[in-house]
């Protein structure tokens, strides 16, 4: 054990373990992610941190895990200050974070993935795999974290990649553990076993520092709560004397409204037909298996599901992104096989909103304006003697910056000095503004901030009301999903499993059972999501 | 013209370090060039002077750096433009020679008259260097070859083929040296004033600036190029022909670089007398990183490596500095204005000293 690894052992349970003072941290265009915080951790406790998407809490662990170098302030750790230089380094402290997205090799076992970098060795250069399987179980025992070390971590459940992750920094000696929106992924049930777990690492004296903006979850695992809102740290509390309301007040500073005010659906003809699609992977695997729905105009229909239950893929299919191998999809009765380009499938009145706003949403490095005329920029609308009409571009995007609400220098701005939401805003502005009949919306608010959710939300409401969009809403937002959709179907294991005529008689928890696969309805009730 | 937005200051202070990048990289590379001079010349002071002012010194120097500008805006601009489409397709190299050798070919037919034989010859190079560029693209949309190595490879190919062709069918036997027939009166260039030299080779030089700036940001294809360079996986959701904006950019370029050859071969020389690389696609390349891919840099940056060259060729007449020195400085310069994170912590230091008095101004103002 070295010297840096026995500082958090000369503190009793319940003592500051850690403290950072005035941490200010400045992206280089110029976003002040923290400005001034003080956050402090106890031995043995679980402190949540919690706040609005862009409220700095990612920034301020990865400034305690070495990952970013703040501007200002300092970390003291034992009553000492310390520099923490790189991840590395703040592992030999003691502290390990489990990122939001895993950092795991799929194709390696469990074992080679938790001893990545610190593998046992024989004889000086020969990987012990024997030793190495045996750390293995031997931690799995001591923290009843129950692993396979032999499974290969790409056949593993969310949940479990988790719990190989955690594995993964306690066996490196983290005393300290920092975890990035652990639930964000997870199913109810998922949920709760996290929970125990890491509530049982409490009791044998591991911090944890648990990233939130759940307050039910927080309320229930949490001792104290740090709240930050812009970048400011704005009070740390007891969550023995604190009510929900008040660290909903903390986080927004207003009265948020969750539900969404909207009249119920009046569907109309379907538009989006699908029809036994089913889609092989590059592994072999059915990703979608003879799927088949209906969504009618004037409706919105909900698709619930772990991820990786072929969502992603039936809405690239949608899309044009990937190929219809078998079955069908029409849009008002025309098979998307028809349209060799994607360009096509949108001239047939399809909008589309992928889930990965950065890679295929958005154009960091371009323009706002540039952005939203990415899918029209070559109607006759725009062009003036055989070139683009930039007054007129400037003109619309002008416009459509204003009604998305999009805070920005103006149209000019490139999107990368705009934050999360802002630019899923630019990304609305493009989709929403298309007259579409089909709208495929994914993942229309996955971090980004309550107003920008809001906006979004609503604009998806109002289109159904007002132009009789048909949608299709992939979401991992239950909250959203169960509030912005009319009907709902649940996709488990690439199959639809459940559909609900009425989304608003649904509870999480239900949902939860069909999404993990524990139910399905009969063929009958899933058959009620056809139409025509 | 597209109204400037106003900048937030941090773009603000970006543009200025860039200026300021520039500035110093160019005189940080003066000073390594003093100091070479000064190891190797006989008279540094005198030497260096040539440097800096040589090309400013006479009019036939004037003229010469204006000659050697004009081949530079076509192959640069050309390189702009595969740049901005995310392709590395260096075969401007290729295009610029099979150009002038097409050019040649038409260049020596008898009999045609002026105003129709030099739009022909144009129009030949053009085909020739759209083929020379065009291949690496097609290739890499049908068959996802990587660009730069066929790039590379067409290159050798545009070469050896042109030299062929020139060394066996177009050979003139009379010549007395390896080179073509001579060119048809009709198809050489005329000169812009009266005997200055400076042939019309200019205002197609500019012309082909303009069409590649237009092309690039205020056209709709142009758009979808810059937009397939920045983030193809966009372009391509966004329903823009991705492989259609590739090749087609690819073909463009090529043209611009075949009619920089041919106008160089034209308004030059009485015959085709290259025997092998011209490097003025290279010159394209290292052109196209200085102005960040905005060919209406490129009159500019032109102008500054042809003023460099003039220096050059002022230096070998005038000293007995060897002509390598002068490579040695250019590189220097090159290295300097293309490392994009020279002086970043600087920059990062000065966006964050603004950033944190915005803060403290609006603390007070609350």
């Amino acid at each position: 054990m070295t010297e840096k690894q026995k500082l958090f052992d000369n503190v009793g349970i319940g003592e500051d373990m850690l403290s950072m003072e005035h941490i200010t941290k400045i992206y280089e265009n110029g976003f002040v992610a923290n400005s001034d915080v003080n956050f402090s951790v106890r031995r043995g406790e679980i402190h949540g941190l919690v706040g609005e998407n862009g409220a700095g809490k990612t920034t301020l662990m990865k400034v305690l895990f070495g990952q970013e170098t703040p501007e200002e302030g300092r970390i003291l750790i034992g009553g000492q200050e310390h520099k923490i230089e790189s991840p590395l380094d703040a592992l030999e402290y003691g502290i390990g974070m489990v990122h939001q997205h895993f950092m795991l090799v799929d194709n390696l076992s469990v074992t080679d993935n938790m001893l990545l970098g610190v593998e046992p060795v024989k004889g000086g250069i020969v990987y012990d795999r024997k030793e190495a399987r045996r750390r293995v179980i031997e931690v799995s025992k001591k923290y009843d974290l129950d692993v396979d070390p032999d499974a290969i971590v790409g056949d593993l459940s969310v949940g479990y990649k988790q719990r190989v992750e955690i594995l993964k920094i306690l066996i490196r000696g983290a005393k300290l553990l920092l975890l990035d929106e652990p639930t964000a992924v997870l199913t109810p049930q998922e949920i709760k076993e996290l929970f125990v777990q890491l509530k049982k690492l409490k009791e044998q004296g591991f911090s944890i520092v648990f990233i939130s903006h759940k307050l039910n979850e927080v309320r229930e695992i949490c001792d104290r709560i740090t709240v930050l809102r812009l970048g400011k740290s704005i009070g740390t509390a007891d969550m023995t004397n604190i009510t929900e309301d008040d660290i909903t007040k903390m986080m927004f500073n207003r009265d948020v409204k969750l539900k969404i005010d909207k009249a119920p659906a009046k569907p109309q003809e379907t538009v989006l037909k699908v029809r036994d699609l089913t889609f092989k992977d590059a592994q072999g695997k059915n990703a979608v298996s003879h799927v088949s729905f209906d969504v009618r105009a004037g409706e919105i229909l909900g698709v619930a599901g772990v991820e990786g239950n072929g969502q992603a893929e039936l809405a690239d299919i949608i899309a044009g992104l990937l190929p219809i191998q078998s079955g069908d999809v029409l849009v008002n009765g025309r098979s998307l096989k028809s349209a060799k380009s994607i360009r096509e499938i949108r001239e047939m009145g399809v909008s589309l909103m992928h889930q990965d706003r950065m890679t295929y949403g958005a154009s960091k490095d371009q323009s706002i304006e540039e952005n939203i005329i990415a899918d029209r920029y070559y109607q006759k609308q725009y062009k003036k003697f055989g070139l683009l009409n930039w007054k007129k571009v400037r003109q619309d995007s002008k416009e459509y910056v204003k009604e998305f609400v999009v805070k920005c220098e103006g149209p000019g701005a490139a999107v990368k000095t705009l934050s999360g939401g802002n630019i899923q805003k630019v990304v609305a502005a493009r989709e929403f503004t298309t007259d579409a009949k089909f709208m495929l919306v994914c993942h229309p608010t996955r971090g980004i901030d309550v107003g920008a959710a809001e906006v979004i939300r609503k604009k998806i409401v109002a289109l159904r009301d007002e132009k009789q969009t048909a949608t299709l809403l992939f979401s991992a937002d239950l909250g959203e999903l169960l509030s912005v959709s009319d009907s709902l179907v649940v996709m488990y294991a690439g199959q639809i499993v459940a559909y609900f005529p009425d989304a608003s008689q649904v509870d999480e928890q239900t949902l939860g059972e069909y999404m993990l696969g524990v139910k399905k309805q009969s063929d009958e009730e899933i058959g009620g999501v056809l139409f025509a | 013209m597209r109204k400037l937005e106003p900048m937030n200051k941090s773009q603000q202070i970006e543009r200025r370090f860039s200026v300021l990048r520039t500035v110093l990289a160019i005189v940080i590379s003066m000073a390594i060039a003093f100091i070479l001079i000064v190891t190797v010349s006989d008279n540094p002071g005198k030497d260096f002077m040539t440097l800096l002012t040589g090309p400013l010194r006479n009019t036939s120097n004037l003229t010469a750096i204006i000659s050697k500008m004009i081949p530079l805006l076509f192959t640069g601009t050309a390189i702009c433009l595969v740049n901005s489409a995310g392709q590395i397709n260096i075969a401007a190299e290729g295009a610029f020679f099979g150009g002038a050798v097409a050019a040649t070919a038409v260049a020596i037919i008898p009999g045609i008259p002026s105003m129709i034989h030099i739009p022909l010859c144009i129009l030949a190079g053009a085909l020739a260097g759209s083929i020379v560029m065009g291949i690496p693209g097609i290739l890499h949309v049908r068959y996802n070859a990587v660009t730069i190595v066929v790039a590379l490879m067409i290159n050798y190919v545009a070469l050896y083929l042109g030299m062929y062709v020139i060394l066996n069918p177009l050979r003139d036997p009379a010549a007395g040296f390896e080179a073509s027939y001579q060119f048809a009166q009709s198809a050489r260039l005329p000169y812009l004033f009266g005997n200055s030299r400076l042939h019309i080779g200019l205002l197609f030089g500019i012309a082909a600036v303009v069409i590649g700036y237009v092309v690039l940001y205020h056209t709709g294809f142009g758009l979808s190029a810059r937009t397939v360079g920045k983030n193809q996986k966009f372009g391509t959701y966004s329903g823009m022909p991705v492989g259609k904006t590739i090749v087609g950019i690819s073909v463009l370029a090529g043209a611009l670089a075949g009619v920089g050859g041919t106008v160089e071969t034209l308004g030059n020389y009485q015959r085709f007398m290259y025997g092998g690389f011209t490097n003025h696609g290279w010159d394209g390349v290292m052109l196209a990183v200085l102005c960040h891919n905005k060919p209406h840099y490129m009159p500019l940056a032109a102008l500054f490596l042809a003023y460099i060259r003039t220096s050059a060729d002022a230096l070998n007449f005038t000293s007995n500095i060897p002509p390598e020195i002068i490579n040695v400085i250019q590189a220097v310069i090159i290295i300097l204005v293309a490392a994009e994170r020279f002086l970043a912590g600087w920059e990062h230091k000065a966006i964050v000293g603004s950033t944190k008095r915005a803060m403290k101004a609006e603390g007070s103002a609350e």
